[in-house]
């Protein structure tokens, strides 16, 4: 027979419990609130036409290649697990775990599967608008 | 004779005292560091501590090697007590704290090497970040936990590194050794070979953040792991060390040839991760 005592105990147990998981709860949901919005970069369109001219180059945290009408902006974040990729013979190289990009982005050699991200740009003004 | 019975040997704490030592050098040492470390200017605070401050880049050179002097006394440690055979010793709540004293342990040095904000350090936060976003549910949420939500921003593996992880460290390994504090011999002992390695091998500053260097490589105790992530999925950064981890508790609970097989195991696992240790060390120099 469970005495007055044992009762009292396992309340309390259950009611730490449901506090414990309603902590996390309240936590999770939290964090997934706090997700990183999409955010603007500002890029110089002089800069980007050079780029271009140039036949690529790094505009602040892209690769922009393409023509001056149409620029495309490569993200040089690596697709493998987000190292930043440098400049190689031919297109990039992560200098973490060895991926191999060729000069349009595309997965060469490594573990990479995927391509380099291409990043929207948007004409305003006398900058390119860079949706990161 | 007979071979000697399963928690049947003598304590084997000669390493684990020397560990607890290290970890408090680790500690004070961390502690007089913090008023000159800021977590939004990590790579400013950095050259400041070293080359502006004096004692600077003494103090910080005893921090890190007290840092790696707990994991190579806890590593050897627990290679002490599997061939003693004294891992019954403890109750085995005691002893699965006691085995995450190791991942806890790499990740603390993992915040301590990213908490640099050079250019391997920016590197290694970014896998750290695709690795825990890799983890099944709330990979995205848990990342964001442990190493915040705003790109850049160091606060939260600051406050993780000297908080959190550090009172795991000290909590478990308090727990395991039935004392709150190291004794004097240990302590001696690790503040002397910390003091030593900190006068003859100064540390260097790493490269700027911005620097893009061929090669990027991760802290010592994880080249292993980059090694092998040359060759496998994001998820691999958590599941093997998951897995080693597992290997190692169920160690206890193990008799005859499931424990043999169980360390072999875990023997040729150690192997593999020296192997791709040597292969990413030689690739760097190419």
């Amino acid at each position: 027979m469970s005495s007055r005592r044992d009762f009292l105990g396992r309340l309390w147990t259950w009611t730490g419990g449901a506090l414990a998981a309603a902590s996390v709860l309240v936590l999770f949901r939290a964090l997934r609130s706090a997700a990183p919005s999409v955010r603007e970069a500002a890029l110089d369109a002089a800069a980007v036409s050079r780029a271009v001219a140039s036949g690529g180059a790094v505009v602040g945290e892209l690769f922009v290649i393409g023509s001056a009408e149409a620029p495309v902006a490569l993200s040089l974040a690596c697709t493998h697990l987000g190292c930043r990729v440098a400049g190689a013979p031919g297109g990039f190289a992560c200098p973490c775990h060895g991926s191999r990009f060729d000069a349009a982005g595309g997965p060469v050699a490594g573990p990479a599967r995927s391509a380099l991200a291409r990043v929207p740009l948007a004409r305003r003004g006398d900058t390119w608008i860079a949706r990161l | 004779m007979d071979a000697p019975a399963p928690g049947a040997g003598a304590p084997s704490g000669g390493f684990g005292r020397l560990s607890f030592g290290f970890l408090a050098v680790s500690v004070l040492s961390g502690t007089l560091l913090v008023p000159f470390y800021t977590p939004a200017a990590a790579w400013e605070s950095l050259e400041k501590i070293q080359s502006g401050l004096a004692w600077g880049f003494f103090l910080r050179a005893v921090h890190a090697y007290a840092s790696f002097g707990v994991l190579v006394a806890t590593a050897a440690h627990a290679v002490q007590v599997l061939a003693a055979r004294t891992e019954r010793q403890l109750p085995a709540g005691v002893w699965w704290r006691s085995v995450l004293l190791l991942p806890v342990t790499v990740a603390a040095l993992l915040g301590g090497f990213v908490l640099r904000g050079d250019a391997e350090a920016v590197a290694a936060l970014a896998i750290w970040r695709r690795i825990l976003e890799s983890l099944p549910l709330a990979g995205a949420e848990i990342a964001r936990l442990f190493l915040g939500s705003v790109p850049g921003d160091l606060g939260a593996v600051a406050l993780h590194h000297a908080g959190t992880l550090t009172l795991l460290l000290w909590l478990f390994t308090a727990e395991h050794a039935g004392r709150f504090i190291p004794d004097a011999r240990g302590a001696v002992l690790a503040a002397l070979v910390s003091l030593a390695l900190a006068g003859t091998v100064p540390l260097p500053l790493g490269a700027p953040p911005a620097a893009a260097p061929a090669h990027l490589l991760g802290p010592w105790s994880l080249l292993g792991l980059q090694g092998a992530l040359g060759y496998l999925a994001p998820a691999a950064g958590w599941l093997l060390p998951l897995a080693f981890v597992l290997l190692l508790g169920l160690v206890r609970h193990a008799e005859g040839r499931v424990r043999r097989a169980l360390l072999a195991t875990l023997a040729a696992s150690c192997a593999a991760y020296a192997f791709f240790t040597v292969r990413v060390l030689l690739s760097s120099r190419v």
